[in-house]
């Protein structure tokens, strides 16, 4: 089960500049640790090495990346992030987590 | 059997800082209520009131169309697609954000606030190539019927989103009747006063109230008060988020 109060969250998107800002407003968040993957390979790398609570999908991931990410990472729940920015993001991982 | 709920004005979420008064709808930023989250693909509904030659700074966007309508005053649009344009009542702007785009909005009166309904719809596509649109509104257009002025087909009386979403207005005169047939099959709609007194099937709604209707294909109305103006935002029900 997991621990609500901490999150690692990994965030995929390939628009670095999106990216920068996701990974800000995670980090701001009081017990949220957030790491970001610019690439699905780069994503491949991180997941197979280390386990996260959550993985936001962000700019320019498609379908055919997200079943990729799924089969990769089966236990980590998996968030369409939306709208790039700080409107809906903490809504989105706290609908996630039930927080 | 048509289904409704009940967006009272002072169930708003409302909020202030230096510069901004804000009534959110659903949840957005830093209010979370789970029963608030969205109404089919509307996402979004903030009813937003800026100071003097204040706004949002440079931020991003991405996969999300996004409609701002000025009800007084203006607003500066910048963004990193090369757009520099100033929105008036009467004019709407509409963003397909889709894989990613930077923009600022402020008001751009020196004196008096502006107000304008932000509204967020979640697209069709992901991931699409950011596109910007504008469009001058005509009273003609909205006396005493609907007539949509955001569609997903753009028109000379239209500008077009990444969804199968429709926005409609009327302004109507007082004791007219009115009614709105919903745009396409599996669609809601989202009604919101912006000004006046109506009623749709016994539920009685004043300025700021908003009714969601949904599995009906089409409702009527009254006008309760001198004259309303109604906007009606029609969209998909079923989403896959």
């Amino acid at each position: 089960m997991t621990d609500k109060s901490s999150l690692n969250l990994l965030a995929i998107g390939y628009h670095p500049e999106i990216m920068q800002v996701v990974h800000r407003l995670i980090n701001s968040h009081n017990g949220w640790n957030g790491t970001i993957a610019n690439s699905l390979e780069q994503a491949a790398t991180l997941l197979h090495s280390n386990n996260y609570d959550g993985i936001l999908l962000c700019a320019g991931v498609n379908e055919a990346d997200e079943a990729q990410v799924r089969n990769i990472a089966s236990n980590a729940r998996i968030i369409r992030h939306y709208g790039g920015g700080s409107g809906l993001l903490e809504n989105e991982i706290r609908i996630a987590f039930e927080i | 059997m048509s289904k409704y709920i009940l967006h009272k004005e002072d169930s708003r979420h409302h909020e202030y800082n230096d510069w901004l008064e804000s009534k959110k709808t659903f949840s957005f930023a830093d209010y979370y209520n789970p029963k608030r989250i969205h109404f089919g693909a509307l996402r979004v509904f903030n009813d937003d009131i800026v100071k003097a030659t204040k706004g949002f700074g440079k931020h991003p966007h991405d996969n999300m169309e996004i409609i701002s309508i000025p009800l007084q005053g203006s607003l500066i649009h910048k963004d990193n697609l090369g757009n520099e344009e100033v929105i008036r009542a009467g004019e709407i702007q509409v963003m397909s954000t889709g894989s990613g785009v930077f923009h600022s909005e402020y008001n751009h009166e020196t004196e008096q606030s502006t107000r304008f309904l932000q509204i967020w719809i979640y697209p069709s596509a992901l991931n699409v190539t950011p596109h910007y649109g504008r469009l001058t509104l005509q009273n003609a257009w909205f006396d005493n019927q609907f007539s949509t002025f955001v569609a997903p087909v753009a028109s000379e009386k239209a500008a077009m989103i990444h969804q199968d979403a429709y926005l409609s207005m009327g302004k109507f005169s007082g004791d007219k009747e009115f009614s709105y047939t919903i745009q396409q099959n599996g669609n809601g709609a989202y009604l919101y006063v912006i000004d006046g007194s109506i009623d749709i099937d016994g539920h009685v709604l004043s300025t700021g109230d908003a009714l969601g209707i949904s599995d009906t294909a089409a409702f009527n109305g009254q006008v309760k008060s001198n004259s309303a103006t109604i906007l009606v935002i029609d969209v998909p029900m079923n989403i896959q988020l």
